[in-house]
């Protein structure tokens, strides 16, 4: 199994308050590894910094082999990284479907120049079309974001990411703000990215969906890593109860 | 000699800049507009007061109706043109400022002629004092003293006043600021209020200053102020005074010493720009 | 065709290559310029500089675009640096920089300009039938440029730049790209206005002119081409038509800017595109 991404010693200061405090943990090809912990853990900010989004005080980041901590995060995407914010932002001035295509062409918009001279959008909006229908937004295509209720939006994210072709997806809390049925829906719609070899990194709050799902956890307290393993094993792991219960 | 002279008569014009740049700060701190039509206000007090002063024979007179008035108008501005558009993005109500700007000045082109008016009795700006060596005239002393005194007491109702607390308050946090009974409307009010009773005196000074007003006179002001609130980071009043300062004792030594490549008005700007190149966050700004 | 009708023609021709230029920077790519007379400017001194010269017209065109879009990519990368909100003012200041230089150099000609331009060699009508090609081919390109990939990226990075990073777009090379095309284009205006006025003087290219070109993208429609284009020949026209519009052209400006922002922010375009959803309505 190869290492697919891993973080090395990660910390980060927000005005004397220590987000992370030397995080490291790995991600495997084609795993599903949900990080979890209470509140101010420094999950987020964990996932930010992987994402480029946010630029570590110290520590790397690796893609593979290859250290990407000073790379931005568009960079980062190119190299196979996908994202979702935990307060979904879509193009409010494009169509559902124009979200999902923009993302589909990512070879075209690479570069600038190779932007100028691509004319045709009907093969990304060919796929992006397929992704929505396989996320359930067939209905959707045309229609604003705004019309669409907060758990389509959050679907409309994952589409987006997925349409970037990535082999490591990073999901920022997607069942936060979802009822019980729709946080089910989309823990099962993620669960199954791995099976198309999108390995998946998930940060979450809701546990019953999480460890339900995960191949693996990986518990923040404090902005240090407490435990990682099988979900049965580090839930029955005192301390883990108790970084939970107070 | 010339170094101090320059520099005194750099902080002279940093002070009337202060006056202005307060204002655009105070409105940009609360509402993220870029308020050019600032340029229109001062324009309006510098104006008012020439008007006054000439058929009433009294300054004073001019001066006041010129606070108040420029007052009004900062308000009425805001009322019509800036609230409806809060909720759209700041490109519209800053294009909207820049119209109102041109109809402004256009209009006082229109009615006072582009050439303007002079003062009619107006001694102050030849009778200088003579300060260890330095000459100041009458207009730039009372320019200091105004802009100090004004954004002191200012600084002391912002810091010690219900209203000037519930003020602050809502600049750094609207939503908190409401929850505890205060008044955004009324705020915003009293932010266009004094923002622009300062310009309007700040122009009424400038035109005894060079004891004429004419319409385009708010211009080049105005575009320094944004320079300046750029520069002490947008939205700190802390930053724009600091700013203000700086930038008038900056163009006093740029016009002398780069007097063969640059305009003296260019100056600013181009210390603006270099300044963002190194800090983008301007001089003071928070990263 | 008339004398006045083909100077009449240069001038509609020139203003839309300028409008439809800084509509590639503002309206495509959301990056608000206040400056862009400075490379109309840039443009028409250095073409003016070179033809005095004995540079020969194509070139020296080329030359003015090449100059104005070098120092619009310069320009650009400050952007890239500030903060959005910082930007208008900055692009400002790139405006009052580049007349506060160009007014005390005399080599340019100081506040008197540059006079004496050479004829283009094409006569009046022949000139104007020239920029009138030139302005259909930049609205040939600029409806390209739109309907490309290029421009499904500049909406993204208008829209949301965080948004469009997370999906790998290079949002700074799109500004600077942006930035470094509208300027050039701006720059090959200025070339186009040498041969057409014979003489320049900086106050031509000063802040007021900057609004100007704003208030016709604006007008039109921030980021439609064919309305960005109408307005531009529209607002062009009327100062010729009326001569009460040519009196007051300033303060008709700053009013349609007011009325159109604070009515129909979308401009002729967006009322265009009202009208029409209408009517689809109605069977």
């Amino acid at each position: 199994m190869s290492t697919l991404a891993h973080i090395e010693d990660l910390k980060l200061s927000f005005g004397g308050v220590a987000a992370a405090d030397g995080l490291s943990f790995a991600v495997t090809a084609g795993e599903f590894l949900a990080v979890i912990g209470p509140n101010g853990a420094g999950k987020t900010t964990a996932l930010r910094m992987i994402a480029g989004v946010l630029r570590p005080d110290s520590g790397r980041v690796f893609f593979g082999d290859r250290d990407v901590t000073a790379l931005p995060a568009h960079a980062r995407v190119r190299l196979g990284l996908g994202f979702t914010h935990q307060i979904v932002r879509p193009f409010y001035s494009f169509s559902t479907i124009e979200n999902v295509m923009i993302a589909a062409g990512h070879r075209l918009t690479e570069s600038p120049w190779r932007a100028l001279f691509g004319r045709s959008r009907r093969a990304a909006r060919e796929r992006a079309a397929a992704i929505l229908e396989r996320i359930g937004l067939a209905d959707q295509l045309d229609k604003s974001p705004r019309a669409l209720p907060l758990g389509q939006r959050k679907r409309l994210e994952v589409a987006r990411a997925i349409a970037l072709d990535p082999k490591l997806l990073l999901l920022d809390e997607p069942l936060a703000g979802l009822s019980s049925a729709e946080a089910a829906a989309m823990a099962d719609l993620v669960r199954a990215l791995p099976g198309d070899g999108i390995a998946v990194v998930l940060v979450e709050h809701n546990l019953g969906e999480v460890l339900r799902v995960a191949d693996r956890i990986v518990v923040l307290d404090g902005g240090r890593v407490l435990a990682e393993g099988a979900p049965v094993d580090v839930m029955a792991r005192d301390d883990v109860r108790k970084a939970y219960m107070g | 000699m010339l170094i101090v002279e320059l520099v005194v008569k750099g902080l002279v014009y940093g002070c009337m800049y202060a006056m202005m740049a307060v204002g655009l700060t105070l409105v940009y701190g609360l509402l993220r507009i870029l308020h050019i039509a600032h340029a229109g206000v001062f324009a309006l007090g510098a104006f008012i007061t020439v008007v006054v002063a000439n058929y009433t024979g009294s300054l004073l007179l001019g001066f006041l109706l010129a606070t108040a008035v420029s007052a009004l108008a900062g308000i009425a501005i805001y009322r019509f043109a800036y609230q409806p558009l809060l909720g759209h993005s700041a490109f519209v109500p800053m294009i909207v400022s820049i119209g109102i700007f041109i109809v402004l000045q256009e209009a006082f082109r229109m009615i006072f002629g582009a050439y303007g008016i002079a003062f009619d009795n107006n001694p102050y700006y030849t009778t200088t004092v003579d300060l260890g060596g330095i000459h100041l005239n009458y207009v730039e002393i009372a320019m200091v003293i105004a802009a100090t005194v004004l954004l002191m007491g200012f600084g002391l109702f912002a810091s010690l006043t219900r209203a000037g607390i519930g003020w602050r308050a809502t600049v750094t946090d609207p939503q908190m600021a409401t929850s505890f009974g205060v008044d955004p409307i009324r705020v915003r009010y009293l932010n266009f209020f004094f923002g622009s009773a300062l310009a309007g005196i700040a122009g009424g000074l400038v035109g005894l200053l060079n004891n004429y007003v004419e319409p385009t006179m708010g211009g080049l002001v105005s575009y320094k102020a944004l320079a300046i609130i750029v520069l002490g980071g947008l939205g700190s009043v802390r930053g724009t005074l600091i700013a203000s300062l700086v930038l008038g004792v900056v163009e006093s030594f740029g016009a002398i010493y780069l007097a063969d490549v640059f305009d003296r008005d260019a100056i600013g700007f181009l210390f603006l720009i270099l300044v963002l190149m190194v800090r983008p966050q301007g001089l003071l700004g928070r990263g | 065709m008339s004398a006045y009708v083909a100077s009449l023609v240069s001038v509609i021709g020139i203003n839309m290559i300028l409008a439809l230029s800084l509509n590639i920077i503002t309206g495509f790519c959301g990056q608000v310029s206040l400056g862009h007379a400075a490379f109309y400017g840039v443009g028409a001194y250095a073409a003016a500089y070179l033809s005095k010269l004995g540079v020969s017209l194509p070139l020296t065109l080329l030359a003015g675009a090449a100059m104005a879009g070098t120092i619009g990519v310069i320009v650009g990368l400050t952007s890239l640096r500030v903060r959005h909100d910082f930007l208008a003012v900055t692009t400002m200041g790139i405006g009052f920089v580049f007349l506060g230089f160009v007014r005390k150099q005399r080599w340019l000609g100081g506040e008197l300009g540059i006079s004496g331009i050479p004829d283009s060699g094409l006569g009046p009508v022949g000139y104007a039938l020239f920029v009138a090609c030139a302005a259909a081919a930049v609205v040939v390109f600029s409806l390209w440029l739109k309907q490309s990939w290029m421009g499904f990226t500049f909406d993204a990075v208008a829209d949301d730049e965080d948004a469009a990073r997370t999906v790998g777009v290079n949002t700074s090379a799109y500004k600077l790209t942006a930035f470094g095309i509208g300027t050039a284009i701006a720059g090959f205006a200025g070339g186009l206005y040498i041969y057409f006025a014979r003489i320049i003087l900086p106050d031509t290219f000063d802040f007021v002119t900057s609004i100007a070109i704003l208030t016709m993208v604006v007008v039109g429609g921030t980021g439609s081409v064919w309305g960005v284009a109408v307005a531009a020949i529209a607002m062009t026209l009327l100062p010729e038509v009326s001569r009460a519009a040519s009196d007051y052209r300033l303060l008709i400006f700053g009013a349609m800017l007011i009325v159109v922002m604070r009515f129909s922010p979308g401009g002729l375009a967006g009322l265009a595109r009202l009208f029409l959803a209408r009517r689809r309505m109605t069977p």
